[in-house]
């Protein structure tokens, strides 16, 4: 794939744009600020990593579409406090569920959404093909929720309880990391499967 | 029971794999601790093993900590043949090996966790955490996922410095 400015890359202009529209809307009058910066983290360290490695290395259009979005429907649980979006209460309404799920969803979204970038950046830079780039990608995603989920319970810890509840969103299970580990590896298995379905299609037609 | 379990369908991988996949003999060695200090563990139940009782008392901490000893050596001693197996069988350039090791003992370890949740719901619903052994620690799956992956980046730093060093010969 060859390498373009983004002076040139309108695609790219445009997802970012609206990105930083709904990213700016949904930075006014949040649920819970402390949650809110706590949360934005991640948008930041997604942004101090995508921005200077643009040029050294460029992900496809769609893969930046995919972490856009990934870091759209994060926004939305920034700004409501994940425990407490709407979409998540009508869920619960219409499935009859216990709590809000919207947190669960969004897990699910990082392996499902990521897996593609993920798996682009191992086929084109660690010399994987394609199906060990499919599958070190899922463990790769296993391993970043993992990650995830003991970074938030250390600040979880450092911070004040009150905001530390609000942050890590558990509404009470104690198996709440483990679900949500297991909502991101089930995300990026799923894509996986596809991947690897394909392939084998693939190789049977010639 | 699980522990065995899982150590039966480990060593029955290594054996079935043994002549497609043949790994290093430090890799081996590294894997034959690993079983050991399992086989150990499973012996006295994680929470009651002598050694961690011992160090409870000696250091004044709050819990046996053979189990994190045990997550600890799970990352310490993989990474080195799952970083020769992503190296030899997935052709993983070397620099991005240190990193993807880890990140498989990592991802292995959530998958543990999870596992072992599932688990602990399905035989002893209700009593939570403290059946698996987390003697009373909220943040049991972190801890022990989290020693999992410092024992395998240390790994991945020692294995850097003496490939370095053999290089430099």
């Amino acid at each position: 794939m060859k390498p373009v400015r983004f002076a040139e890359n309108r695609f790219l202009q445009i997802v970012l744009a609206a990105y930083a529209l709904l990213w700016l809307l949904l930075a006014i009058h949040p649920h819970d600020r402390g949650d809110w910066f706590l949360e934005n983290l991640l948008v930041f360290v997604t942004a101090v990593v995508l921005v200077p490695t643009y040029r050294k290395f460029q992900f496809s259009n769609f893969s930046y579409a995919l972490v856009a979005i990934f870091l759209a429907v994060h926004a939305v649980g920034a700004h409501y406090t994940y425990a407490k979006v709407p979409a998540g209460f009508w869920l619960a309404d219409v499935l009859h569920l216990s709590r809000n799920h919207y947190d669960r969803v969004i897990h699910f979204a990082f392996g499902f959404l990521l897996l593609y970038p993920m798996r682009e950046l191992l086929l084109r830079r660690a010399g994987a093909n394609e199906t060990w780039a499919t599958w070190l990608a899922v463990a790769a995603l296993a391993a970043l929720s993992s990650w995830f989920e003991v970074v938030e319970g250390i600040v979880a810890q450092i911070v004040q309880p009150e905001l530390g509840t609000a942050y890590l969103g558990t509404q009470g299970d104690i198996w709440d990391a483990q679900k949500d580990m297991g909502a991101a590896f089930a995300g990026a298995v799923l894509v996986a499967t596809w991947f690897t379905l394909r392939s084998l299609k693939s190789r049977k037609h010639h | 029971m699980l522990e065995n379990i899982l150590l039966v369908l480990f060593v029955a991988v290594l054996v079935v794999t043994h002549r497609r996949l043949r790994l290093s003999k430090a890799s081996y060695f590294f894997l034959a601790i690993f079983i050991l200090l399992h086989i150990a563990g499973a012996h006295y139940t994680y929470a009651k093993m002598p050694l961690g009782i011992w160090a409870k008392d000696y250091f004044g901490f709050a819990r046996n900590h053979y189990d994190r000893i045990g997550h600890f050596a799970f990352g310490f001693l993989l990474a080195f043949p799952v970083r020769e197996l992503l190296v030899r069988f997935g052709r993983i350039h070397r620099s991005w090996s240190f990193w993807l090791g880890p990140a498989v003992i990592l991802a292995v370890s959530g998958v543990f966790e999870i596992i072992e949740s599932i688990t602990a719901e399905t035989v002893a619903p209700g009593k939570g955490v403290d059946w698996l052994g987390g003697q009373g620690d909220e943040w049991d799956a972190q801890n022990d996922m989290l020693s999992a992956l410092v024992g395998s980046l240390l790994m991945m730093a020692i294995t850097a410095l003496v490939e370095r060093r053999r290089a430099r010969r």
